[in-house]
């Protein structure tokens, strides 16, 4: 008995702490003790939910029409900053000297905030969605950059030594040594590297747009539609919690020769 | 000669960046209102801004981000250690903490405005909801791994109870801890600039803003810049506190 229950507490007690939350929530705004505009009661919430996918609300577009446009700029950053990324990285981190060259501009570019470069790509894109691909972009790929660069550094010499011992070609040596060593780490990075765009595009979408989940939660509060907030905030957190999940089943995947779980955060 | 290129690799680069900057703002764009050149956006900053104005952006930023962060460092330390070491408390408040960890903080910002008007505590919250996850989570995770050797070595000298937490686990979960803080403190800066260009009258973040839409794009840039300075700067000084601190113990 005490070691079946020792067995479920991890799972029950998490379960009743959200329950009593909740019910407490719903409780205290039925006796007006938190206002409803501010926290809109969670089945107020749930029929919001149901009513933003079906009709949408405030202006009339579902959640999944802003849920596809966010997962499209993201992936369009995310893909337009690996795919310069991986080749500058490669070539960079191949070469020590460059390396040392380049490390004060990556650095401080990665420390640039993303988003001050919004008034830029506003002069430089308008406000359309290449402006908004282009902040994601920015933001994924000096993290991805410092990351493909740490990745070729880090490429144990040993391995280097033995491939010269066996007089292996260069161009062999980097495309059956150097790369399968490096890939893990390019890979924690492009994991890395999509968690920033993933918090870029939030507030990117928050300004100059009416598509998109930020703008969504943005343009609801502007309707005092603080239940529609609040979805679109859970919306967000889900959309986040799966693409971090797919994209270490896809590395668990395609990458089952090493243990990936490494990187440097943003 | 090639010892001395080695030594200054750095230098060169920075210096290489700002000259192709420069060219190829004066010679292949010409308009410094699309690409003002690094002198060109310094000259337009200098003649727009005066020191007051400036230091006056930096000080209200610098503020938001020291009380959201000292916010978000005390009480991520706290609940995070305490989590860590009483485990009921654990069960009931992680899973919490992980089922909001994963929306991003600037999707707080609507909410945070509604909850708390246009003013500072708006910004302050969402600051200190941005910092408080990394530094919860190390802060727990320093404390959860813990070598048990220490605690038997701690328990055979008859250190028990809340002097085991406070002499030994606190001080080995300290480098953790600091991880966190370091992460944290980045992700502030991040936010902060986020907060300010939507919705602020004041700081760094408006600074850039306002200056576009007054045709100022020169000091939009010198303002990016600066707060890419600024950041590093601060960095830079959080760093140098904790192995100041913790790196007396432990490598940090």
């Amino acid at each position: 008995m005490g070691r079946r229950l020792h067995h479920w507490l991890p799972l029950l007690v998490p379960t009743l702490v959200f329950v009593v939350l909740l019910g407490s929530w719903e409780w205290a705004v039925a006796q007006g003790w938190l206002r409803r505009l501010l926290f809109p009661p969670p089945t107020k919430l749930f029929a919001s939910a149901v009513e933003l996918a079906r009709d949408g609300v405030p202006l009339g577009k579902t959640l999944l029409d802003h849920l596809l446009i966010t997962i499209a700029r993201i992936f369009g950053g995310f893909a337009a900053a690996v795919a310069l990324a991986i080749p500058l990285g490669l070539v960079i981190g191949a070469s020590p000297f460059l390396d040392r060259m380049m490390a004060p501009i990556v650095g401080f570019c990665r420390s640039v905030a993303t988003l001050s470069l919004l008034p830029l790509a506003l002069v430089w894109f308008g406000i359309g969605e290449a402006s908004k691909i282009f902040l994601i972009g920015y933001g994924c790929f000096w993290v991805m950059l410092s990351n493909v660069i740490a990745a070729m550094r880090l490429v144990d010499p040993v391995l280097l030594r033995a491939a010269r011992t066996m007089d292996t070609k260069p161009l062999r040596t980097f495309t059956h040594v150097v790369l399968p060593a490096a890939l893990p780490r390019i890979a924690a990075g492009a994991r890395i590297a999509l968690g920033v765009g993933f918090m870029v595009i939030v507030g990117a979408e928050m300004i100059g747009t009416t598509m998109g989940l930020g703008a969504l939660i943005m343009e609801a509060r502007t309707f005092y539609r603080t239940d529609v907030t609040m979805v679109g905030m859970v919306t967000i957190g889900l959309l986040g919690l799966a693409i971090s999940l797919s994209l270490s089943q896809l590395e668990r995947r395609l990458m089952p020769w090493m243990p990936a779980h490494s990187g440097a955060g943003p | 000669m090639t010892g001395a290129v080695d030594r200054h690799a750095g230098t060169i680069g920075v210096v290489a960046f700002v000259l192709i900057w420069e060219l190829a703002a004066r010679l292949v764009w010409r308009d410094p209102g699309v690409l003002p050149a690094p002198t060109q956006a310094l000259a337009e900053a200098w003649t727009v801004l005066t020191w007051d104005v400036l230091l006056g952006h930096v000080g209200i930023s610098l503020f938001r981000i020291l009380a959201g962060f000292s916010i978000a460092a005390v009480l991520g330390m706290a609940l995070g250690l305490a989590c860590g070491w009483f485990r009921g408390l654990s069960l009931a408040l992680r899973p919490l903490v992980e089922l909001l960890r994963p929306i991003p903080p600037l999707a707080w910002i609507p909410i945070a405005i509604v909850w708390f008007g246009l003013g500072e505590p708006s910004k302050i919250f969402v600051i200190a909801l941005g910092a408080f996850f990394p530094i919860f989570t190390n802060a727990y995770r320093g404390i959860t791994m813990v070598s048990p050797v220490l605690f038997r070595a701690a328990r055979t000298m008859d250190v028990d109870g809340l002097r085991l937490l406070w002499r030994v686990a606190v001080p080995a979960a300290m480098p953790d801890m600091a991880t966190g803080l370091r992460v944290g403190f980045g992700l502030s800066f991040g936010i902060l600039v986020a907060a300010e260009l939507i919705a602020a009258e004041r700081g760094m973040g408006h600074l850039i803003m306002e200056a576009r839409q007054l045709g100022h794009l020169g000091v939009s840039i010198f303002g990016i810049l600066l707060i890419g300075v600024v950041s590093m700067l601060a960095d830079h000084q959080l760093g140098a506190a904790i192995r100041r601190t913790v790196g007396r113990w432990a490598r940090v």
